[in-house]
């Protein structure tokens, strides 16, 4: 029997140095180069905690972690929403079903970064298809990558259209799995859509929105591709993402000191999200 | 019998891919391109190349354009010349403009060798030197192998980005310096002119001599349909889109409201005080917060207002283009509009040219006196990339590469790059500039298609600056420049766009930099900006 066990082990043996080699090893060397001095690749000396402290007086880090902030929530609640809402759209049976799902999902298969440059197509203020369509209803011209409010919702828009089908699909699984008995007893009781959407539909799908919610924030705080090919993060620096500010600070400027201490940062932001979440999760449904 | 039916396939595919491949490179040329480039290619010297070259390959790291692009669209051109030439062949590594430090200087840093050549920018050698991570091309010019090219033909104020402490560095390819393109047609119209002197109680100036006059002009035609197709159009045009280059069109403006002449009879000697631009040479503290800065900074958000709001967000294509097609009466850029201006499939002014050399100003702030000087002050650029080759010093065939980059920088093959717009190789030898200052003739230009008036205006606006201009503005070129540079362009575009104020904006600038220096070493840095700029403490 031990002899079964030790044999067993033997085959977790690469598990275990593929999570030394990729997970615990990055991780420690780069905690190591956040508490160091690097010039040009190369450690030459301890920086013991004065990178971290930096990012407290660092008007740029606080600026860029605002826009984070904010570009999570308008995201992230606007894929759920609208997620959601195609879900119960879709939650039924119709004509051409399968060919408008195929549809909805496909900005989910596009690369980020061609997104954004389609985006620069689309936001083009001379003329672009947005603007255009905008002036045919009437409307104004809008500075969509030369304003710093219209940028951030024009990237807000980017990845609110790649990132919807996403909450679409899990959502839509998660209505299907409800059982068409509990509806049909329902509307015994009740004639309002209202009435059944936020007493059962609601609770019986929250799980899966939760899940939702949570790949969604962790998603969200990475984001660089779409702000980095769409307006490089400006105007100035109002659509930079920590992401993009970490990237430029480690690999343009080849301070990877800091840019360590500040990934750091961003590691422990979507750790305790997560925490918070899964620790909530347990609340409610252990 | 299939297996091998399929084998002969693959190898049919492969094979045509393969002569696709050959004759990519001259797609979309056209018959006058391919006669002007084979007479080039016959008429250039070759050296001797070596026998043992056959079948070897390098690698070249470029900026990003495509086969027909700017910068990189020639070595796809000049390919096919190459192997024929030496039996040898190049894979060409294309990288976007904002990835290019972290590709290049990764592959340096870790010796990794990547690249044979890296046809980069300028700024890039303070880094390079610093860390040795480059040969010069001092070392191969009498080497009897190498195709004879004539760095002494270089105009002396590009010679200096070319060469490092009296020694060459770097392969002659392009010459940046921006200068002012205008309507020729629209600002000499006599309509026009009435109207503007009804307008403004002044003659038009043609061409505009300072910035002040350069916005008196903008403004007149921003928004008054002066082309004629029934909309309104614009005064300038400029790319301010943060990572779109912006910066240069600031660094080329706010040159005259900052360098100021030497006292005494020597008015371009470099002292504390004068005839700097980018720091205080004995302190390292940088000058970009300094009044001149600041009423530059002022200029530019003005004439910004003179042209659509749209170019906030531009990068250099669209802006280009805006003026290319007939929407803008003025821009300032590099070379390349000039020669762009001549292709029928990219211009529709082709004939409507002016060129003048960059405007000056109608003062300039004195860092000694710490007063303005209510003088016009003409300070020469050579802002920009001025892209071209060095030796990477972990190449695995740097003769190959000595050998590839002296053909290029050769004169009739350098001169037939400049004049294909294309190419966004810009004019900067003596034989690009027209006799009899210079080597070329306007029937030269003209051959290739451009119009007789806008090539001499074009060339002779080049010479003006670079020889008759009294004073020059330094290019920075000490470790950290590319991540000041970038820095500065971000506080830039928050001052275009309402972010922050001018002074902020600059204020906020000069702290970064500081910090830089402070962090890369303010002494080390001191020392080479000195020499780099021939400042000797007195």
């Amino acid at each position: 029997m031990k002899k079964r066990r030790e044999k067993g082990n033997v085959f977790v043996i690469p598990a275990i140095i593929w999570i030394f080699v990729f997970t615990i090893f990055p991780l420690v060397y780069s905690f190591r180069v956040s508490i160091s001095r690097v010039s040009y690749g190369k450690i030459t000396g301890l920086a013991g905690l004065s990178n971290y402290i930096r990012m407290f007086g660092d008007y740029r880090f606080w600026g860029t972690l605002r826009f984070t902030l904010i570009f999570v929530l308008i995201s992230v609640v606007a894929t759920t929403f609208l997620g959601l809402g195609l879900a119960l759209v879709f939650n039924r049976k119709m004509r051409g079903l399968k060919f408008f799902r195929s549809l909805l999902t496909m900005p989910l298969f596009t690369a980020p970064v061609a997104l954004g440059y389609l985006g620069v197509m689309m936001f083009y203020e001379e003329n672009g298809p947005v603007n255009v369509l905008l002036k045919y209803l009437g409307m104004g011209k809008v500075p969509w990558l030369s304003h710093p409010w219209w940028a951030t919702l024009a990237i807000c828009m980017v990845d609110v259209w790649q990132w919807t089908p996403f909450a679409f699909i899990i959502l839509l699984a998660g209505l299907q799995s409800i059982s068409d008995e509990i509806y049909e007893a329902a509307i015994i009781d009740t004639s309002s859509g209202w009435a059944v959407f936020r007493y059962i539909t609601l609770p019986l799908v929250s799980p899966v929105l939760g899940t939702v919610l949570m790949l969604r924030l962790v998603d969200a705080f990475k984001v660089f591709d779409v702000p980095f090919s769409l307006t490089s993060g400006g105007p100035g620096t109002a659509t930079r993402t920590l992401t993009f500010y970490i990237y430029t600070q480690g690999l343009r400027n080849f301070d990877l000191g800091y840019a360590s201490a500040m990934a750091y940062f961003l590691l422990a932001i979507t750790m305790v999200i997560g925490m918070l979440f899964f620790r909530r999760y347990r609340e409610l449904y252990e | 019998m299939r297996k091998m039916s399929l084998i002969v396939s693959v190898l049919v595919i492969l094979g045509l891919l393969f002569s696709f491949s050959l004759v990519w490179a001259q797609e979309g040329a056209s018959e006058l391109e391919i006669k002007t480039a084979d007479a080039a290619f016959e008429a250039a010297d070759k050296g001797n190349p070596d026998p043992a070259w056959k079948g070897q390959k390098l690698t070249i790291g470029v900026y990003s354009a495509g086969p027909r692009g700017a910068i990189s669209g020639p070595l796809y051109f000049w390919r096919p010349y190459f192997e024929k030439l030496t039996g040898a062949t190049y894979d060409i590594v294309e990288i976007p403009f904002a990835e290019l430090r972290e590709k290049i200087f990764t592959d340096l840093m870790t010796g990794t060798g990547t690249y044979d050549i890296i046809v980069g920018p300028s700024w890039f050698y303070g880094d390079y030197i610093s860390n040795d991570w480059i040969i010069p091309s001092d070392k191969y010019l009498n080497d009897p192998r190498m195709p004879k090219w004539e760095p002494e033909s270089i105009l002396p104020p590009l010679q200096e980005l070319y060469s490092w402490g009296g020694k060459w560095v770097g392969f002659n390819n392009d010459h940046d310096g921006q200068v002012l393109y205008y309507r020729r047609d629209i600002l000499n119209d006599p309509k026009w002119q009435e109207e503007f002197k009804k307008e403004t109680g002044k003659d038009m100036p043609v061409p505009p001599k300072t910035w002040e006059e350069v916005y008196e002009i903008t403004k007149f035609f921003h928004g008054k349909d002066w082309n004629g197709d029934g909309e309104p159009d614009y005064g300038i045009t400029m790319h301010l889109k943060v990572a779109g280059q912006g910066f240069f069109h600031f660094m080329a403006l706010s040159a005259p409201y900052v360098v100021s002449p030497a006292p005494g009879d020597d008015p371009k000697k470099v002292t504390r005080y004068h005839n700097v631009y980018w720091f205080d040479p004995e302190t390292m503290e940088p000058l970009v917060n300094t009044p001149g800065f600041v009423e530059a900074l002022n200029m530019l958000l003005k004439l910004s207002k003179t042209g659509p709001s749209a170019m906030w967000g531009w990068s250099l294509g669209e802006a280009w283009d805006a003026f290319l097609r007939g929407k803008a009466v003025i821009c300032f850029s590099w070379g390349d509009v000039g020669s762009l201006s001549q292709l029928p499939d990219q211009s529709s002014i082709k004939g409507k040219l002016g060129v003048a050399p960059i405007p000056g100003s109608e003062k300039y702030y004195d860092l000694e006196t710490k007063q303005w000087v209510e003088k016009r002050n003409f300070v020469a650029n050579t802002v920009g990339a001025s892209w071209h080759g060095v030796i990477s010093k972990f190449s695995k065939n740097p003769d190959l590469a000595a050998y590839f980059l002296s053909w290029q920088a050769t004169p009739t093959i350098n001169h037939w790059n400049v004049v294909w717009g294309w190419t966004g190789v810009d004019p900067g030898t003596l034989y690009d500039l027209l006799q009899p200052t210079g080597k070329s003739t306007i029937e030269e230009y003209v051959a290739t298609g451009y119009d007789a008036e806008d090539a001499k205006q074009f060339v002779s606006a080049y010479e003006e600056m670079w020889y008759k201009y009294p004073l020059k503005q330094s290019y920075l070129r000490i470790p950290g420049t590319p991540e000041m540079w970038e820095i500065w362009d971000i506080h830039l575009s928050e001052a275009v766009t309402g972010q922050v104020t001018p002074e902020e904006a600059l204020n906020r600038t000069a702290e970064d930099w500081n910090a830089i220096i402070d962090r890369l070493g303010r002494d080390q840095l001191k020392k080479i900006y000195q020499e780099a700029i021939g400042y000797k403490p007195e």
